[in-house]
């Protein structure tokens, strides 16, 4: 099937594999002209996409398609039926070229027809282009299955009640007829997302307005994308641009300025903060502030901090760090902390294993049980480093005895 | 220094926009150089200052806002945070306590409130400071009155 389809690289005259290219060399083959992103629930270019818009359950056949028939082909672009037409694909899904098929019908028993799709029924009306009028045999099977008017989605439909297609229910947040009526997980996704959507353009509109007092300028209205945020301060509410109120923290304390009182601190207020959020809105309540944070910090809870380096470097930050901090087996902590305790501890556990099983690598084993031995939290150096050795004993052998625990059903 | 002349041409325009609203301070930018400003401030009423007008001179580093303007007295004035010779200015917001939410204008406040409220703790000209700190207070007043009659007031006649 792939082999039928016109190579894209072949097409610009550069491609690699040669004769083993698994898409067609031949010019004669239609090549395959489908946005991907569309499949996929949205494409950001929208009706300026230079690729075709198509379902996904046109994404088999449009290919081979495409040169059979002009009237055909738009056939398939615009409704979601299978290719009645078509003899390869009519045989093997086994619909016969029934003329006057119910567009919507077909579709729902193709397997890859994605079932919640909410773009698609605010596209404009394609199912009204493919209009078979059997009302009747559509109102037979089970109303879920069937696609909602989209003129009706979109705003208005020319037909009104006459209409053979559902006509969904009004949504009150962005007041269009998009919801479906028989689908709730789709109602439901779209009232939720509709709602989100609602709450970030208010919020957006309302940050428009939003001066920074460093630059004096609107921070949305600023020329760069990366200067069009907010860096948020923990302490008060102030809105800045980020760059401008990273550049004040980071400006040397050698020109004579207060770190504590003047550059770590709010330019109006005055109130020590020890850290700038960046935000792309501004906050009204201080719950949206709230969220702004911890999404924030959770973000940068996932990444590894690179002071730390899994144990090979020393974090300036300590325990307050918002990165990751890690212990790798083998890293510089790991070994000089933590190493020299399991070993001298661990050797009647590890008598255990050899004798019950063939010779164990004791790096196999350690790696095997690092996610029981050291939680994903983050550990200061400073932390480990100040424990007397006791505590840190105690700690190795807990850990240790988890770690080892499952040693008589694992072998 | 791209930042900079953004906000001092920003701070230009609210000057322009504001000046019927502060009738105490005139802030006139330098035809040729936007980083040099002077000011004409009218000293606060009920203070040996009242009824002169003192000029300040500007000079707004490249880094500004993240540095201060530097500012000094043209005109001589008897005040314990003044320099009497050069004009210099001791307020704290001019030095270790700046912020860049500061202003031309705003500064220019800030100064006529030091002239309302020396200080007599930290003082530049050390006469003035004495004066105010022995408790002397219609001696320094004396002296500041006989200053800005001599230097901030139009000559008469």
């Amino acid at each position: 099937m792939s082999k039928r389809v016109l190579c894209k690289f072949f097409a610009h005259g550069a491609c690699l594999k040669g004769e083993h290219c698994e898409f067609s060399h031949d010019w004669k083959d239609p090549s395959n002209n489908i946005c991907t992103f569309y499949q996929k629930g949205v494409c950001s270019y929208g009706s300026r996409c230079r690729y075709e818009h198509v379902k996904a359950s046109q994404l088999q056949y449009s290919a081979e398609s495409a040169p059979s028939s002009s009237a055909n082909s738009l056939q398939h672009l615009v409704s979601c039926s299978v290719p009645v037409s078509h003899p390869y694909r009519t045989s093997s899904v086994g619909v016969g070229p029934v003329s006057g098929f119910p567009a919507e019908l077909s579709a729902s028993s193709i397997p890859f027809f994605p079932p919640v799709q909410p773009i698609w029924n605010q596209e404009s009306g394609h199912h009204d282009l493919l209009d078979n009028g059997d009302v009747g045999e559509l109102r037979s099977v089970n109303l879920a299955d069937h696609s909602i008017c989209s003129f009706a989605a979109a705003g208005n439909c020319p037909r009104g009640e006459k209409c053979p297609h559902i006509h969904g229910d009004l949504c009150p947040t962005c007041g269009k007829h998009c919801l479906h009526p028989f689908r709730p997980e789709e109602r439901e996704e779209h009232l939720k997302t509709c709602e989100k959507k609602q709450k970030h353009l208010e919020a957006l509109k309302h940050s428009q307005e939003i001066e920074c007092s460093v630059c004096l300028e609107r921070v949305l209205s600023k020329p760069t994308a990366a200067e069009r945020k907010f860096g948020l301060l923990s302490e008060c509410d102030h809105p800045f641009c980020i760059s401008c109120i990273r550049n004040w923290r980071s400006s040397s304390p050698s020109s004579g300025l207060d770190v504590n009182s003047a550059l770590r601190s709010c330019p109006i207020c005055r109130k020590l903060s020890y850290f700038v959020i960046p935000s792309v809105i501004w906050y009204s309540t201080k719950e949206e502030k709230h969220e702004i944070v911890d999404s924030y910090k959770a973000k940068l809870r996932s990444i590894d901090c690179k002071h730390f380096d899994f144990g090979n470097g020393t974090c300036p930050f300590g325990t307050s760090c918002f990165y990751k901090h890690m212990v790798k087996p083998g890293s510089y902590l790991w070994n000089t902390t933590l190493m020299p305790d399991i070993c001298r501890s661990s050797v009647l556990d590890l008598d255990d294993i050899e004798y019950s099983s063939d010779v164990m690598d004791m790096d196999a084993v350690l790696v095997l049980f690092e996610h029981l031995y050291r939680p994903h939290k983050p550990v200061g150096v400073e932390e480990l480093e100040y424990k007397s050795d006791e505590d840190l004993e105690n700690e190795v052998s807990m850990a240790e005895e988890m770690a080892f625990f499952p040693n008589a059903d694992w072998v | 220094m791209q930042a900079s002349r953004a906000r001092l041409f920003k701070e230009y325009k609210e000057v322009q926009r504001e000046k019927v609203v502060d009738p105490d301070i005139q802030l006139v930018c330098d035809d040729s150089n936007i980083f040099k400003w002077t000011a004409l401030i009218k000293g606060p009423s009920e203070t040996p200052y009242e009824g002169g007008v003192f000029q300040l001179a500007f000079s707004v580093p490249e880094q500004y806002p993240l540095q201060p303007p530097q500012v000094r007295f043209l005109t001589k004035i008897f005040h314990p945070n003044v320099h009497f010779k050069t004009g210099e200015i001791c307020l704290d917001i001019l030095k270790n306590a700046w912020s860049p939410a500061w202003t031309l204008q705003s500064v220019c406040r800030a100064i006529i409130a030091l002239m309302a409220h020396p200080e007599p703790d930290s003082p530049l000209n050390c006469d003035s400071g004495n004066l105010l700190r022995s408790g002397d207070i219609r001696g320094f007043q004396s002296m500041a009155r006989m200053y800005t009659r001599l230097a901030a007031m139009p000559k008469k006649g």
